[in-house]
């Protein structure tokens, strides 16, 4: 188990330019993020010039990293998800895996520790769980699966302008659920 | 709606995705100059990243990692022939050289805001002279080269490709454990387009090596809280070994 510690040291390490410490924190965090941008693109090769592109980025934006923000694991995983989206948003890849194949992959040895994060997690449940059913659902296909207003429209048989309202109602009521 | 309700629901779809492709680039964009819209999107990204919780990892290919490195120090000779043009740089790549391998494994920068360059132990005898950092706009775009001499103690800053946005400033700021957790202003770069010199008398050297520089994107006439309040552009020492 790698703790939250070590893959700050870890990338500050990287910040020197110590290629062996970023080659470390690679091997600790790139199954999650290939998690995220698999589950986004839905297309293997393409996920991993993508994750190859996140951890050049990753290398370079170390010194942006604030801990006391966002956790590493949490600020990595935002940079993978971007991307990700970027990627879709302009043209979602041929799908060539489906989830329940994903699912099969799926690498159980966690290398880091995600337990900090579990009240949150919690919370965010939570509120979701107060979304009406449909709602809950674009929130979470959007989110996890980088779904466009076009894709959840027709999935959901309403206009695209619907769904902005939706998706807007929704959010907003999360934040006012999260209480901030 | 007001504008602070529209830019929360900008920033809250930005960070679901759902924005059509050009308004998302456009959040992007104006993420680096807006520090209001930066600050929703950041907020955002924490209330829903617990959801990250629900990507399962898959391992990717074993070798992927070498094409990684491989492309980072492609990108490192990159920045290096970008900034070749600019006077100097060759005998401060000689001297940056020989400053990093003996600074390699040198203690990890505090983290901060900004961020930067010039970590070494001050254990490790250095040579005093010109140091050089590279300040990123982008992944590979340097946006200001950053040199300074420790025996005068004078910096210079030159820009590469910045631009000023209308009405903002570009404004130094320098952090270290000496000065305390919250970074000091250097001052403005008044003018971006050409180099500016400023003299840090003040600072002890040691102090200056192992201090983390900044430069963020302020109102005219500087930062109006005395800290840095725009986006900053964040330096590393450029690799040098080819």
């Amino acid at each position: 188990m790698t703790t939250t510690r070590d893959l700050e040291k870890l990338l500050g390490q990287s910040i020197n330019g110590d290629m062996d410490a970023f080659e470390r924190l690679y091997h600790a965090t790139s199954a999650k993020l290939f998690g995220v941008v698999l589950r986004i693109l839905k297309n293997r090769a393409q996920s991993e010039d993508a994750l190859q592109d996140i951890y050049v980025r990753i290398w370079q934006k170390a010194g942006d990293f604030q801990p006391g923000r966002a956790s590493i694991i949490t600020w990595m995983a935002t940079i993978a998800r971007n991307r990700a989206i970027d990627i879709v948003r302009r043209q979602r890849p041929e799908s060539d895996i489906e989830d329940a194949e994903i699912e099969i992959l799926v690498s159980h040895d966690t290398v880091f520790d995600e337990v900090v994060l579990a009240d949150e997690v919690r919370q965010l449940e939570y509120c979701l769980d107060g979304l009406e059913d449909d709602r809950q659902q674009i929130v979470r296909l959007a989110y996890l699966e980088g779904w466009s207003r076009a894709e959840l429209a027709e999935r959901f048989a309403q206009p695209v302008g619907t769904i902005k309202t939706w998706l807007h109602r929704s959010l907003r009521q999360l934040k006012e659920c999260l209480g901030s | 709606m007001t504008d602070r309700e529209d830019i929360d629901m900008l920033a809250a779809e930005y960070v679901l995705g759902t924005l059509e492709p050009a308004q998302r680039q456009s959040v992007a964009a104006r993420r680096e100059r807006e520090p209001e819209i930066d600050a929703a999107i950041t907020d955002w990204e924490m209330r829903l990243s617990p959801l990250n919780a629900q990507y399962d990892a898959v391992s990717p290919s074993r070798d992927l990692f070498a094409s990684i490195r491989s492309r980072i120090e492609t990108a490192g000779q990159n920045v290096s022939a970008n900034i070749a043009s600019l006077s100097e740089v060759a005998s401060l790549k000689r001297r940056v050289k020989m400053w990093r391998s003996g600074a390699l494994g040198a203690g990890a920068i505090a983290a901060s805001l900004i961020i930067a360059v010039l970590a070494t132990d001050i254990a490790t005898p250095v040579q005093d002279g010109p140091f050089v950092a590279v300040f990123h706009r982008d992944d590979t775009q340097p946006a200001f080269v950053m040199t300074i001499d420790l025996d005068t103690r004078a910096v210079t800053i030159r820009p590469v490709e910045a631009s000023v946005p209308e009405g903002k400033t570009y404004q130094l700021w320098i952090k270290s454990d000496q000065s305390g957790a919250v970074p000091q202003s250097l001052g403005l770069l008044q003018n971006a387009s050409v180099a500016t010199t400023k003299n840090l008398g003040q600072f002890d050297p040691a102090m200056l090596r192992t201090a983390t520089f900044g430069i963020s994107l302020e109102p005219e006439g500087g930062s109006p809280t005395g800290q840095p309040t725009g986006p900053a552009i964040h330096g590393r020492l450029i690799s040098v070994e080819h």
